[in-house]
């Protein structure tokens, strides 16, 4: 019978094919969807990241690992409660700036939409300006953003002086997270949070817009 | 341009469409692990230098390679320039292999030569420091200017002018790099040598940019170089494309260049030999140009170390023996290390003993932004120069340990030189003269060491 450890295990090992089989078998076994996601398939990726802070990997394995989050994720999704836990009445726009590296946006994601937010994912390799008209166009109560590589900084401190001079800095809360990031450049350009794992998107997105 | 070059236009509308994802995550490493593994290219942590002739034919055959069975990825049309060998082939028999830098009294000429040759690598210098005062800016190059060992200048890039800071493509890029071509001619004026190399525009980086700064006259053939080098993981552009085509119709040398980088989409040294072996061999089909400069980092910002020096010397012997066109790597530090730490000068003259016994031909960037650092880089190639390759790799693995350093604070000017004088002061002295003695002691001498 397969363990949460041997979901780690292949999800490290970039095993696309083995990753989705015992995502399957866990969730059939009836395990905790959450549980899965975070000690299997994300800790599996955690391994990755760690292999690739050793040299050990190199940035194409990172992008085979989100390949392989990409294909368990779906069983993960539509083992929870329908409608994810209960709606926060939340919308929340998420997505990366400039860069194609989506995987741990698509993290964030997925957890906010477990814990019941809205989300409005727009992808990868967006400008300021998309996050903005967006974010009106909807009605968005929240921006969050992943910033990958040092242009994506710029644009993200662009990001935060647009809305001001738009006059709508007060209308969204906005947080990043990513690997360049950190908290005291977050607070450097005046964003309201910052995130350095993939659930701490959840907590900031909680206390920022006063839900539980 | 090179001999292929508007069959290399023709093929980026024509050539076999790829999406760049798959280019780079999946085609590219693929095929450089599969060459790279049929020709056993084993990289030895405990042999910082990499001097066996029958490996390095291996790395130039797997560049060679590696440039057939990848091609050049064109990033603005998702298509694969190929090749055949056949054409690759005849790039190579109808190479150029020397290059002159600079003009008059002040020029030099790069050929080949082999490891261990009495004719040593030549030094060209960092100028400037990455500020936006443009007086400190002009300090710095000075200092390294007027170094007797200076063979020509390559200007850092300027951050700016004061309260003005450069947006790429918008004018703020090229009234920077003017003022850059202004202070390099100025600082070159100063020292009495009006003709000495300029290396490339460092300010700009747009093509817009870079032609206007040839445009003015600022920089012209005889004193600089266009910047033609190829993008990561054999990728090109149009930019390339206009920029080598520019270069041809103006008669200025293109500067091939490329820096392969470790451990983010290449694995490790043998895989980025591999690269810049095919690299190399890329930029001459499209640019035509008559040398390259080839280094290597690591992913988190290193420049030194036994995998770059492996690397380095590993495509500097492949080349050496293959191509024989002028071969100029990385002669410095890089900014982890301070000008008054001992780690900096261990890793400078780690640098440069690794280009004299290698047979490459010049160093760029060699030593650092101030005059001290640069006339320890020129010095100690030169006293490194007719070294015996197996005493050079004794000396690279004494010091080895003794490069890595965390990174330092930079130190103004104003403590390391007295400002009227433009002589370092008798601290900063005796640092170097410590390191004189150091490497003497080793069994390499530099007339003014005495």
């Amino acid at each position: 019978m397969a363990q949460i450890s041997d979901l780690r295990k292949v999800v490290g090992e970039l095993k696309q094919k083995e990753s989705e089989e015992i995502t399957k078998e866990l969730l059939a076994q009836g395990l905790d969807p959450l549980k899965v996601l975070e000690d299997g398939i994300v800790k599996g990726l955690g391994d990755v990241g760690a292999r690739f802070e050793a040299k050990k990997a190199i940035i194409p394995d990172l992008v085979k690992g989100g390949i392989v989050a990409k294909t368990c994720i779906p069983h993960v999704e539509a083992a929870l409660p329908k409608g994810g836990g209960d709606s926060k009445g939340k919308k929340i726009l998420i997505g990366t700036m400039l860069s194609q590296h989506n995987i741990g946006k698509n993290l964030v994601s997925t957890f906010l939409s477990i814990n019941g937010f809205e989300v409005i994912d727009m992808g990868s390799e967006n400008e300021p300006w998309d996050f903005y008209e967006k974010a009106e166009e909807v009605g968005v109560d929240m921006i969050a953003v992943s910033v990958m590589f040092i242009p994506a900084k710029q644009k993200f401190a662009e990001l935060v002086s647009m809305l001001k001079e738009m006059g709508v800095r007060e209308k969204y809360k906005v947080i990043v997270g990513g690997a360049i990031t950190t908290e005291k450049w977050t607070e450097s350009v005046g964003a309201d949070g910052w995130g350095a794992q993939a659930k701490d998107g959840v907590d900031l997105a909680k206390q920022l817009l006063g839900v539980s | 341009m090179g001999k292929l070059f508007w069959e290399i236009v023709d093929r980026t509308m024509t050539g076999p469409i790829m999406k760049e994802d798959e280019f780079e995550n999946e085609f590219f490493p693929t095929k450089i692990a599969e060459i790279v593994a049929k020709h056993k290219i084993e990289f030895d942590p405990a042999e910082p230098i990499m001097c066996d002739p029958d490996l390095a034919d291996e790395i130039f055959q797997a560049g060679l390679e590696l440039l057939l069975e990848v091609g050049l990825y064109c990033k603005d049309t998702k298509r694969i320039v190929k090749f055949t060998e056949e054409e690759i082939k005849e790039v190579i028999s109808t190479r150029k292999n020397e290059v002159t830098f600079g003009k008059d009294r002040d020029a030099v000429t790069l050929k080949p030569r082999a490891p261990g040759d009495k004719q040593h690598p030549y030094t060209f210098f960092p100028a400037g420091i990455v500020t936006r005062d443009v007086n400190k800016y002009k300090l710095h190059a000075l200092t390294v200017a007027q170094e007797p060992t200076c063979d020509g200048l390559i200007p850092l890039p300027l951050a700016g002018i004061g309260e003005i800071r450069p947006a790429s493509g918008t004018p703020t890029e090229t009234l920077i790099a003017l003022t850059e071509a202004h202070l390099m001619n100025e600082v070159t004026s100063w020292v009495g040598r009006p003709g000495l190399f300029r290396g490339i525009p460092m300010s700009a980086t747009t093509p817009v940019a870079l032609m206007s700064v040839f445009a003015s006259g600022l920089y012209n053939k005889h004193n600089c170089c266009m910047s033609t080098q190829i993008l990561q993981d054999l990728r090109i552009n149009y930019d390339r494309l206009n920029l080598a085509h520019f270069a041809q119709q103006n008669g200025i040398v293109p500067w091939q260049s490329s820096c392969a980088v470790m451990h983010a989409y290449l694995t490790g040294p043998e895989q980025a030999a591999v690269e810049l072996i095919a690299h190399t061999l890329g930029m001459m089909a499209f640019a035509d140009g008559s040398f390259t400069q080839a280094m290597s980092m690591t992913v988190d910002g290193y420049y030194f170390g036994s995998e770059i020096w492996w690397c380095n010397s590993a495509a500097a012997l492949a080349a050496e023996r293959n191509l024989k066109v002028p071969w100029i790597s990385f002669g410095g530090q890089g900014q982890q290390v301070g000008p008054l730490t001992d780690e900096s000068w261990y890793a400078i003259a780690a640098a440069c003993i690794t280009a004299c016994i290698s047979g490459m031909e010049g160093m760029w960037l060699c030593g650092g932004p101030t005059g001290l650092e640069a006339r320890w880089g020129g010095e100690i190639t030169r006293a490194a120069a007719g070294v015996k390759v197996s005493d050079g790799i004794a000396i690279i693995k004494k010091i080895a340990k003794k490069c890595n350093a965390p990174k330092h604070e930079p130190v103004p000017l104003t403590e390391l030189y007295d400002l009227k004088t433009m002589q370092p002061n008798d601290k900063y002295l005796n640092h170097y003269k410590k390191f004189t003695k150091i490497f003497k002691d080793m069994g390499l001498d530099y007339p003014a060491w005495d």
